[in-house]
């Protein structure tokens, strides 16, 4: 996998890569089929411009998020987005996420998985679908534990035009008690059954490459 | 050995059974039969610990009391529930999950070739693919397919009492001789201890000798053996019980 070092902003085309970042603030420029992973990076303001006719897949992931984040995604026309974005949060933290879908034919997938240790931790996710475009579609899929701390997730889809589909699925919750006594009767202790599920839940919207990374 | 000695269980309140009597030799196979909603499951989910059961009376296991233990401490204990629909648990594959269980009591790091060669011997005796070993547990699977991972799993963990409840339930003729051979074939292997829950007789057929018991009315009304079941299952539950039932009642007058 390449890895490439920026500063504070990049043009990607047809690139798949691990990007490590000098600055609290990335710039992205994305044409082409791009895929990039994001791992551990400590950024406060993520911009993601979408090419027409592109499509990019983000997976980001944080062990342990210190500043608050403000991502926005812009798209104008034919772009698939793929946005996964998985966290832990140690301290109170703010994740803000602006979709703009400002053209037709677009698909758009924001997915989230948050464990709050400690402290609360928000999440504002907003689709824009703008006025007098069509066949968009804007899908959130977020879903958060608390495992200590509190999550808090605002699923927001703001539609101006009829032509759209949209959907959210939002969760938050404890350990599942139920998988929690399915891994207890295969003979795990409640430790080590926990930090399984846990852990199941934090790659769960990740691929391959970052689950073999072991990031958490 | 298995006894339940003046067992009762409550949920939510509501009584399911009272003052139930059952001793299980080690080896045997017991089969418990009853209509819908007698309270079948709710006897294998408090066997294995589920806390939303209250029971009464005690539980012994190899001559301990395990009444009051929690659903790991029972199944380090060798008690194993094979339920009719095993949960699915994303982000843990099959593999991560048994190399927790099995390194679980043992200082000593797992051999993973002899553990990867172990699984997919067992997955080839299954009909299993390969892939399942480290797919997450149950997820996108089939009834066919669960059960079938559920047995991976007991053939992994060796557990000495296994509780079946209406494993059979669901399956095509195909799955249900692949997974009455596997039970047959851990069965002349292990010699564990077997409560099985089913309403039909695919399943138990396959054994040679087995005891039943006709669950009605909170409590055991007809204990035999095999050729019980064969009656159970060609009169009716309802029929049955009611004759049980009438007779008992005659024979307190």
């Amino acid at each position: 996998m390449n890895k490439l070092l920026v500063s504070d902003i990049i043009d990607l085309n047809n690139d798949i890569c691990v990007l490590e970042c000098q600055s609290d603030k990335l710039k992205i420029k994305s044409n082409g089929n791009c895929t990039i992973y994001l791992i551990n990076q400590n950024i406060n303001n993520l911009d993601i411009l979408v090419n027409d006719n592109s499509s990019i897949k983000v997976y980001m992931i944080n062990k342990n998020v210190n500043n608050n984040i403000l991502i926005n995604i812009i798209e104008g026309n034919n772009t698939n987005v793929d946005f996964r974005y998985t966290y832990i949060n140690y301290n109170d933290y703010m994740c803000t996420i602006n979709n703009e879908i400002n053209g037709d034919d677009n698909h758009s997938n924001i997915n989230i998985r948050n464990i709050s240790k400690n402290g609360l931790s928000k999440s504002i996710i907003n689709v824009y679908i703008k006025n007098k475009t069509k066949n968009n579609i804007g899908l959130e899929d977020l879903k958060g534990i608390n495992d200590g701390g509190f999550v808090h997730i605002e699923p927001n889809i703001i539609c101006l035009s009829n032509e759209v589909e949209a959907n959210h699925l939002t969760t938050i919750g404890s350990i599942d008690k139920d998988s929690l006594n399915y891994l207890l009767s295969k003979g795990i202790d409640e430790e080590n059954a926990k930090e399984l599920l846990l852990k199941g839940f934090v790659y769960s919207n990740m691929d391959d490459y970052i689950k073999s990374m072991e990031v958490i | 050995m298995l006894t339940f000695e003046n067992f009762s269980l409550k949920v939510n309140d509501k009584e399911l059974f009272n003052n139930l009597n059952l001793k299980i030799n080690d080896g045997e196979i017991h089969v418990l039969m009853g209509q819908n909603g007698v309270g079948k499951s709710s006897i294998a989910k408090a066997l294995m610990g589920d806390s939303n059961y209250q029971v009464e009376g005690k539980i012994i296991y190899n001559n301990e009391d395990i009444t009051n233990l929690s659903i790991y401490e029972r199944s380090k204990r060798g008690i194993y529930l094979l339920n009719q629909s095993p949960m699915q648990i994303e982000g843990v594959t099959n593999a991560e999950m048994l190399r927790a269980a099995l390194s679980s009591d043992t200082k000593t790091p797992l051999n993973i070739l002899k553990f990867n060669k172990e699984l997919e011997s067992i997955c080839e005796s299954l009909e299993l693919d390969k892939s399942f070993i480290h797919r997450e547990i149950n997820v996108g699977c089939s009834g066919g397919e669960r059960k079938k991972i559920e047995l991976m799993h007991m053939w992994m963990l060796k557990p000495s009492l296994i509780i079946l409840d209406e494993i059979d339930s669901g399956l095509d003729v195909d799955a249900i001789k692949i997974v009455s051979n596997s039970l047959k074939k851990y069965y002349e292997t292990y010699k564990p201890i077997m409560l099985i829950i089913t309403h039909s007789a695919t399943l138990i057929n396959n054994f040679d000798n087995y005891f039943v018991h006709l669950l009605n009315n909170k409590k055991i009304v007809k204990s035999g053996d095999k050729t019980l079941a064969k009656e159970i299952l060609s009169k009716g539950f309802k029929e049955l019980s009611n004759t049980f039932a009438i007779s008992e009642n005659l024979e307190n007058e």
